[in-house]
């Protein structure tokens, strides 16, 4: 490489340096412009094709002002939380966040989230019920931006003489059997790496079993119907039927290409599938554990307490509440549903059949929070998490290795 | 090593070859694989050419190329402000005796023990403070904190190699100070500016958590930060991370190949003074 080429090379660096202030310049140009602009972060914006529609959807509210634009902005869903709440720690942050439920109770005790009172009353919406999870002392401080159920999803191809499991029993012997050939019959998360995900499938299991993480007053991380939900976990986990380490990333594409034959999974999955690879003739069954109950996705859409466009902010919402708006998100976001009830029309429930599996477990979802303790949920969260995977990693008895967490988190508690 | 027969130095350095360059390969090999490829359970190691499009789509549909223009500016940013600062002290560390230098000194080191994730909440609100949050400015001052104490070390060790005489005859010879280190001392070191650049530079293109924080805008965000934002919640397009992933390595490689000529003279510059 000749010296004159190198130092034209470092030149051409300088330059790229030299180009930095016009960029800057350009932006803050843009945001000189006489539209109020607000930004709305959410990790729906990075996703493939959900994105794309939800990006389109916040540029239909555009295109009917002349005095606000949402900017939209998509985030990793792993780092979401933490840079929302750095941002949001350092006095900015986006105006409008798409929040998950465990980071919203994280939000409400911090004063991180303006209450909506003031500028959306109740009565003037008919919200569905789980949008009553997102008040605290009484206030709004959220509506559901997308509310999802979870139930088990197959592939009749790779189900041996397609057996669909109805019991846990049946389900271990029916993915035991699928497995094979370089496909799995079942998949989870059970990695630190992914701990909101990890608790996402810990809470279908537990709650599958009949167990809760707490009766509204007491922890009650100890009692028998948990510690069967966590052994329940620890035999799928030892049954050779799960890819161990895939991430959900991983695990759902591969389940896509028809090498996974079974995952319990939320409707926004069903929705990608759906839109994604329609060849994959997918279905839904309720879970195979012995109660219905199963988690349940709510992920709000709230307003940043550091905000300085509240009416525009507020704008947007009561826009994103008409009815229209509602049904056009409801649409978009797939098998999921939205802050208001708006019924599917007859032609996409027969087109896609599973959206009835999805929207009858409605009436068995619980949010994946810790009940009676639920601000106090992300902390919790950490200690069960921590100790399951002592089960599953390290062999220890789900029931000793609950005991524990039940000692932890009632000593967490007291401070 | 000189004992070693020629065909096991070959073999040793091809095996290395291979393990330092499979990873790149594999990305490589994964964006153009088919989709119902992907998992197979005999691994693919052949790309398939006819999946090339995946790359054009990635600049066509994706804004890679301003993710790439925004990387090269901050990177470049560091460098080049981490090396004009950090030669300085470096200098005076280096040449100087003064109350406090062993303080500073460690203060240095001290500083690349706080972890960028403590760092950024402060960060952030102090760039509020100042305008330069959403900016390109604010990524280049960030990841210039963080590696001028590193720098200086690299470059101070570099100095101290250089003979205090050839500083007395320039001076004899009426240079000034400033000339000494313009004209004598930076053109001695030149190998350690160049392994400094690398590691400048390096950190600024790869930096992320400040990328992620500090900058919100989509037309500002660098490559480190548009790469992440594909791995969603519910799913990852595979394909497109890896292509992606693919274009964001190669800058960074041509980098280091224009400057690796002088690279491995200057780590070693400053261990052995004389």
């Amino acid at each position: 490489m000749s010296q004159g080429l190198r130092r034209k090379f470092l030149a051409g660096i300088a330059a790229g340096v030299a180009l930095a202030p016009w960029l800057i310049a350009s932006d803050a140009r843009a945001q000189a412009a006489a539209k109020t602009t607000i930004t709305f972060a959410g990790v729906t914006f990075s996703e493939a094709g959900r994105g794309d529609k939800l990006r389109a959807w916040v540029d239909k509210f555009n295109k009917s002002q002349d005095k606000i634009e949402v900017q939209s902005v998509g985030l990793p869903f792993a780092t979401f939380a933490n840079t929302m709440f750095t941002q949001m720690g350092g006095g900015g942050g986006p105006d409008l966040i798409r929040f998950d439920t465990i980071d919203f109770y994280a939000a409400v005790p911090a004063g991180r989230l303006l209450p909506f009172d003031d500028y959306i009353k109740d009565a003037d919406y008919k919200f569905s019920a789980p949008n009553d999870y997102l008040k605290s002392n009484g206030k709004r401080y959220g509506m559901a931006f997308e509310i999802s159920n979870y139930v088990m999803m197959y592939n009749p191809a790779l189900l041996k003489d397609g057996k669909v499991p109805a019991t846990f029993d049946e389900l271990l012997a029916v993915t035991k059997a699928a497995t094979g050939n370089g496909i799995f019959g079942y998949a989870y998360r059970a990695t630190m790496a992914e701990r909101n995900g990890f608790w996402q499938d810990l809470c279908n299991f537990v709650f599958g079993f009949g167990g809760r993480w707490g009766d509204g007053t007491n922890l009650t991380l100890n009692s028998p119907k948990v510690v069967e939900g966590i052994a329940a976990y620890k035999r799928m986990y030892e049954s050779g039927a799960i890819p161990k380490g895939a991430d959900a990333a991983t695990y759902r594409r591969m389940f896509w290409e028809s090498k996974v034959a079974i995952e319990v999974d939320n409707g926004g999955v069903a929705g990608i599938f759906n839109q994604q690879a329609p060849n994959l003739a997918f279905m839904a069954a309720p879970s195979p554990f012995p109660t219905r109950a199963q988690g349940l996705i709510l992920a709000p859409l709230t307003v940043n307490a550091n905000t300085k466009n509240k009416d525009a902010a507020f704008t947007f919402i009561k826009w994103a509440l008409q009815p229209d708006n509602q049904k056009e998100l409801q649409d978009l976001l797939g098998a999921s549903s939205v802050a208001t009830a708006v019924p599917r029309s007859a032609e996409d429930l027969a087109k896609k059949p599973w959206l009835k599996v999805y929207d009858d477990q409605t009436a068995n979802a619980v949010p994946q929070l810790v009940q009676g303790f639920e601000v106090r949920t992300p902390e919790l969260q950490q200690i069960i998490i921590e100790q399951v995977l002592k089960v599953l990693q390290g062999g220890m008895d789900p029931q000793k290795a609950m005991d524990e967490a039940q000692e932890l988190g009632l000593a967490k508690m007291k401070k | 090593m000189s004992a070693l027969p020629n065909a096991l130095r070959i073999t040793t350095v091809l095996a290395l070859l291979v393990l330092a360059g499979f990873p790149f390969y594999w990305m490589f090999v994964t964006s153009l694989t088919p989709s119902s490829q992907l998992f197979a359970s005999t691994p693919q190691f052949w790309p398939v050419w006819s999946e090339a499009g995946v790359y054009r789509e990635a600049f066509q549909k994706i804004p890679v190329a301003t993710w790439l223009l925004n990387s090269l500016i901050v990177a470049a940013g560091t460098t080049i402000l981490a090396l004009s600062i950090a030669l300085f002290p470096a200098y005076a560390l280096s040449r100087f005796k003064f109350a406090g230098k062993g303080v500073m000194g460690l203060s240095l080191f001290a500083t690349q023990m706080l972890p960028e994730a403590m760092l950024v909440v402060p960060l952030y609100a102090l760039f509020g403070q100042f305008n330069l949050l959403n900016t390109l400015t604010a990524l280049i001052l960030a990841n210039t904190a963080f590696t001028v104490p590193v720098v200086v070390w690299i470059l101070k060790g570099a100095i101290d190699g250089v003979p205090e005489e050839i500083e007395e005859a320039a001076r004899i010879d009426g240079c000034s100070p400033a000339g000494i280190v313009w004209r004598i001392i930076l053109p001695l070191i030149a190998p350690t500016l160049a392994a400094a650049s690398v590691i400048a530079f390096f950190h600024g293109w790869n930096e992320y958590v400040f990328a992620q924080t500090l900058v919100s805008s989509e037309s500002l965000r660098t490559a480190s930060v548009g790469l992440a934002g594909f791995v969603g919640e519910l799913s990852t397009p595979i394909h497109t991370v890896m292509s992606i992933a693919v274009i964001y390595t190669v800058p960074a490689i041509i980098f280091y190949l224009f400057v690796q000529k002088y690279v491995v003279g200057g780590m070693t510059a400053g261990g052995v003074k004389g």
